[in-house]
């Protein structure tokens, strides 16, 4: 098994045994059963899973925006459970980046103003050069100054890219990136993705059903009820695909 | 289609909640101000009923002083009751001298006032004929025996065998040698009521032995008061007239409500209208937004074969369902509210007989009524809306998009402001009372002009509001800005509200502070003196003495005069007499004296060199009645007798005497109770103010502790009543202001609900929960803000207009715009918005997400 590899080199976040269960008696689900999964640094991690499987629920515990019915979260070396809401929101904001399948964009806010977000936020200052370079490599210096609703729906997402890049966070959460694109659009944006981790050394979590687009990350996870059920390392699309149907059965 | 409605309600049901407020509070103030007329009614025809209950006539003179309630009479010969009692058919008839009398309390404080009467009498010992009845002690028998009410011994913590002073308005010490209730009750609703023996009435209050007020009389066994009426009549001389019992009480009845109900009642239901028209405001906007946020809902069901007419019909019985819920809550909440009113009425002053509480069916069925109606209106437009939406509506990613201002809109908004304008510049360029009217279509065509104008000016303004914010307050701030800049009429819709509540109350500001100028001016301008003592209590309030104004003694003027601090002290005399056929409030003074306190800026003759038979009239009545130096007026003066008394001087400054001056050599022979509204003081060379102001209070104190002022004081206290009577409303104003509130802050929480994803997707990427409120503050702010700047522009131009109209019918306006009142107002808009934003916000704040995250 490929585990060797991800032990190897730097962590950039952790699940451990982490639980997450909706409801309460005969209703309860167990979204997250004891998952425990460690995210190198500098890689580009896919999650996979049937509808149901809890692949986005074990996104959004990892990155901070719902919390563990037990179990433990790390980014870097701080244990999410542990902190205010106000200290994870800071988190969010410093550490982490994130593209979501739909509705990225605050709509009354220019495409400039999207990207530069977090900072706003923030109320710090962006590094300006870092962020032109941003924009330029995701093509979109002649639409800065356009609203969402004037974007086409690749625009749109180059332009969440560009905003989760333009505070260099330590990990990037992207859930479905793609989901809602067109083939061509879709190709673009996990070209530019792969480009993000191979060139600049950016950590990418991505949730997916889609397995052309598992294909381009580092390593593919499997989950399935909850739980992990494999892991592929660099892996083929056909063989992602041929992992799916096993656990389809 | 019924059954879906009512469940699409039921799932609504905290949407709606804002809606159901909105209309809750206005037919509850609606209903309260209905009930607390009821009441008062109620309890007056109660009261003037069991009064006059044993009377059977009275007998009275016909010639009237005043217009009022209490209509002050000239009094009659006393002879004419041993005459009345001889006729058929009369089983008594007693003599009745009435007038004014203030019981001073064990603190040397005066009792009662504020409004209702305070009156001395004679007791009358047949019970039949007075409703008064001892409850311990005896009838009075000495010239200083008394008996008085229980309620003002109560108050006054007055006991049987007590020594007290009666002011009538020279001090009388007396004795209460009874107490006695009105029927069962503690007194008159709260006037006090103290009686003399008829010979100690005489002395005291009438000063005349051979005249009386008015006679009343009991029917023997068989007659009726018509017959006993018409029996007594011909035995009166002319000038004296005989009315049945069922007839005096329901001239009472019917005076009481013309001249203090009614006015009462349209006084808060001016104030309820202006709520309700708020809170239509906030409905129309709460349903128009519900209606956008359901065009889908809206557009699927007309797709699966929904007619237009169905899904207007759902529209209206939507909101008639939300308005006979909220109209009901409403009524039962008025009772709550008529209790405030008179709280409110209470508070600053004004004392209401109200008891029980008294509801008509009649008034509870106007408010359901109205409340209803209302609301099912303000439904009309966004159903209508919404039954247009066409069924491919359905199958389009449709967000509620943002309007933009049509082009009738913004020339429609534009024409009727300019002629309204124009129309209220024009009028103002006439003169008489015939401005008023144009004035006000002009003001009401600028209020349209400007609502219909408010969604085209709601995107600019905000943007300009909201740019402070915007650059100070970072990313919240912008964020704040661009959300009041998104929807223009959901904006406009929730100020315009604000703006309506704003600018009544701008309006009231405005013209309150002009009367105040013109009268501090007035006030200013004529009193020459140092010191002024003044009535305490209740100020204004007529000039009979005999009614809810305060009444000094001209004993007090002469005591004053002795000290060794003061040159001069004269009182300024009040009463009522018939000038030129008119019952008129006049004003006396001594012309020696009144020269060195008092400059009223004659423009022909003089005060001080007013004769015995001369008078002196304001250049305002003078010019309207075209009568100048030399013309010779008819006057009946209190004892009946007629004169006639030539104009010999014609004067400006009326704010001190109103608009007749006596002297006092044609009054004193001839009133009843001689009153001072005012006595001025001028100190001797080389006293200092302090040291006057102290020497004159200290000869005041047992005259019921009078208010003695220097010049400053009594100058900016002169419009004392107008802060009174602008405090009221201002209360009354609060509940327009609170709907509007809720206007802001429903709208916000609706928004909030179409923001769901965009709010969580700001918190997925580190926005702070207090970030995020922060943002909806200074939204409501922007929103908040928007109107009331229009509101205090619209104001403004209304307070003027209103002033100038004032003035240039009756002189007593001079417009002022108070910058410290106008920003406090602009201050108040502003906090308002935080306020509205504190609810939408904390629910905001607790919203999931993941909300952002869910796939559409």
């Amino acid at each position: 098994m490929t585990t060797s590899l991800t032990t190897t080199t730097a962590v950039a976040a952790r699940a451990v045994a982490a639980t997450k269960i909706y409801g309460t008696g005969d209703a309860a689900v167990r979204a997250l059963d004891a998952v425990s999964l460690e995210l190198a640094d500098g890689r580009f991690t896919a999650i996979m899973g049937p509808s149901g499987s809890g692949k986005s629920t074990l996104m959004h515990c990892l990155a901070g925006l719902d919390d563990l019915t037990s179990g433990q979260v790390f980014v870097g070396d701080v244990e999410l459970g542990s902190l205010s809401d106000r200290e994870l929101t800071l988190l969010r904001r410093e550490r982490l980046g994130f593209v979501f399948q739909s509705f990225n964009l605050v709509p009354t806010l220019s495409a400039a103003e999207n990207i530069a977000l977090p900072a706003l936020l923030a109320g710090t200052r962006t590094d300006e050069e870092w962020v032109d370079s941003v924009i330029d490599a995701v093509g979109l210096r002649d639409r800065l100054a356009h609203r969402p609703a004037e974007l086409s729906g690749g625009e749109q997402q180059r332009v969440a890219v560009a905003r989760a890049l333009a505070m260099r966070p330590d990990i990037i959460y992207a859930d479905e990136p793609t989901g809602n694109l067109d083939s061509r659009s879709g190709a673009e944006l996990l070209a530019f993705l792969r480009r993000a981790v191979r060139q600049l050394g950016q950590t990418v979590v991505m949730v997916t059903h889609d397995p052309s687009a598992a294909a381009r990350a580092d390593t593919v996870v499997f989950l399935a009820d909850g739980r992990i059920v494999d892991e592929l390392a660099e892996p083929s699309s056909e063989a992602i695909f041929d992992h799916l149907k096993s656990l389809g059965d | 289609m019924i059954t879906l409605t009512f469940k699409g309600l039921w799932a609504r049901k905290r949407r709606l909640v804002g809606t159901l407020v909105a209309v809750f509070l206005g037919v509850s103030f609606l209903s309260g101000a209905l009930a607390l007329g009821d009441t008062l009614r109620g309890n007056f025809d109660q009261l003037f009923t069991s009064a006059n209950a044993g009377t059977d006539a009275v007998v009275r003179s016909a010639t009237t002083l005043e217009s009022g309630p209490r209509s002050d009479r000239t009094l009659i010969p006393a002879s004419l009751a041993s005459q009345v009692r001889s006729v058929g058919g009369v089983a008594d008839a007693q003599p009745l001298v009435m007038g004014f009398g203030q019981l001073i309390g064990s603190d040397g404080k005066a009792i009662g006032g504020m409004g209702p009467p305070r009156i001395a009498s004679n007791w009358v010992s047949d019970p039949a004929l007075n409703p008064y009845h001892l409850v311990s002690g005896r009838a009075p028998a000495a010239d200083d025996e008394v008996v008085i009410n229980q309620g003002a011994a109560n108050d006054g913590n007055l006991r049987l065998g007590q020594t007290t002073t009666v002011q009538v308005p020279q001090p009388v010490t007396v004795r209460i040698v009874g107490i006695a209730t009105f029927g069962t009750a503690k007194g008159f609703g709260r006037a006090t009521y103290t009686a003399f023996s008829l010979a100690g009435a005489e002395r005291s209050i009438t000063g005349r032995p051979d005249q009386i007020s008015s006679i009343s009389v009991k029917a023997a066994p068989g007659v009726s008061q018509d017959e006993l009426v018409s029996r007594i009549q011909s035995v009166l001389p002319p000038g004296v007239q005989a009315i049945t019992g069922a007839q005096l009480t329901s001239d009472n009845i019917s005076s009481v409500n013309s001249t203090f109900l009614d006015t009462l009642r349209s006084f808060l239901l001016a104030f309820a209208g202006i709520a309700l028209l708020v809170a239509t405001f906030s409905i129309s906007n709460t349903f128009s937004i519900l209606t956008a946020q359901r065009t889908r809902e809206a557009a699927l069901l007309r797709a699966i074969g929904a007619s237009r007419r169905q899904i207007l019909g759902s529209g209206v019985i939507e909101a008639l369902a939300v308005g006979v819920v909220a109209s009901a809550l409403g009524v039962v909440g008025g009772l709550g509210i008529a209790g405030l009113l008179k709280g409110v009425f209470d508070s600053f002053g004004f004392a209401l007989p109200a008891g029980g509480l008294v509801v008509s069916t009649g008034s509870i069925v106007t408010a359901l009524v109205v409340g209803v109606v209302v609301t099912a209106a303000a439904g009309l437009l966004p159903a209508l809306r919404a039954s247009r939406v066409p069924p491919l509506a359905a199958l389009r990613e449709t967000t509620t998009q943002a309007s933009t201002a049509s082009t009738r809109r913004v020339v429609a908004g534009l024409a009727l402001t300019a002629i309204g304008v124009a129309v209220v510049l024009v009028a103002l360029t006439g003169s008489g009372n015939g401005v008023l009217g144009p004035t006000a279509i002009g003001a009401l065509a600028t209020l349209v002009g400007m609502v219909v104008l408010g969604p085209v000016v709601a995107r600019p303004a905000s943007a300009v509001i909201g740019w402070p914010a915007a650059r100070l307050r970072g990313l919240p701030g912008a964020l704040a800005r661009r959300n009041a800049m998104r929807h223009p009429r959901r904006t406009s819709a929730a100020a315009t509200a604000l703006m309506v509540g704003v600018a009544v109350v701008t309006l009231f500001t405005v013209f309150a502070a002009s009367l105040k100028t013109s009268m501090n001016n007035g006030v200013a301008g004529s009193f020459r003196g140092d010191v002024a003592i003044t009535p305490s209590g209740f100020v204004g309030g007529g000039g009979s003495g005999g009614g809810g104004g305060g009444a000094l003694s001209p004993q007090l003027a002469a005591t004053a005069a002795q000290l060794p601090q003061v040159q001069v002290a004269t009182g300024l005399g009040t009463g009522n007499a018939r000038v030129a056929g008119h019952a008129e409030t006049v004003s006396v003074v001594d012309p020696r004296q009144i020269g060195a306190v008092l400059d009223l800026h004659p423009v022909s003759g003089s005060l001080a060199r007013l004769g015995p038979d001369g008078i002196a009239v304001s250049q305002h009545t003078a010019d309207s009645n075209h009568w100048r130096v030399g013309t010779q007026l008819p006057v009946v003066l209190p004892d009946g007798t007629p004169s006639a008394l030539d104009v010999e001087a014609v004067y400006t400054s009326r704010d001190l005497t109103g608009d007749y001056v006596l002297p006092e050599a044609a009054w004193a022979p001839h009133a009843v109770q001689t009153f001072e509204s005012a006595i001025l003081v001028k100190l001797s060379p080389g006293t200092g103010t302090a040291a006057g102001v102290t020497a004159v209070r200290q000869v005041a104190a047992p005259f019921g502790s009078p208010t003695v002022q220097d010049r400053a004081a009594f100058v900016s206290s002169a419009g004392g009543i107008i802060n009174t009577v602008l405090g009221i409303v201002y209360a009354l104003l609060a509940l327009a202001i609170l709907i509007a509130l809720f206007g802001i802050a429903n709208t916000l929480s609706l928004s909030i609900f179409e923001r769901t994803r965009e709010l969580g997707l700001l918190r997925a990427l580190g926005e702070t929960r207090q970030q995020l409120r922060a943002s909806l503050r200074w939204e409501s702010v922007i929103i908040a803000l928007f109107g009331t700047i229009g509101g205090l522009g619209l104001g403004v131009f209304l307070g003027w207009a209103l002033a100038d109209a004032v003035d240039i019918a009756q002189g007593i306006a001079t417009f002022t715009a108070p910058p410290a009142q106008l920003a406090v107002i602009l201050l108040v808009g502003g906090l308002a918005g935080v306020l509205a934003a504190l609810r939408p916000g904390h629910r905001a704040a607790r919203l999931p997400m993941l909300a952002a995250m869910a796939a559409e």
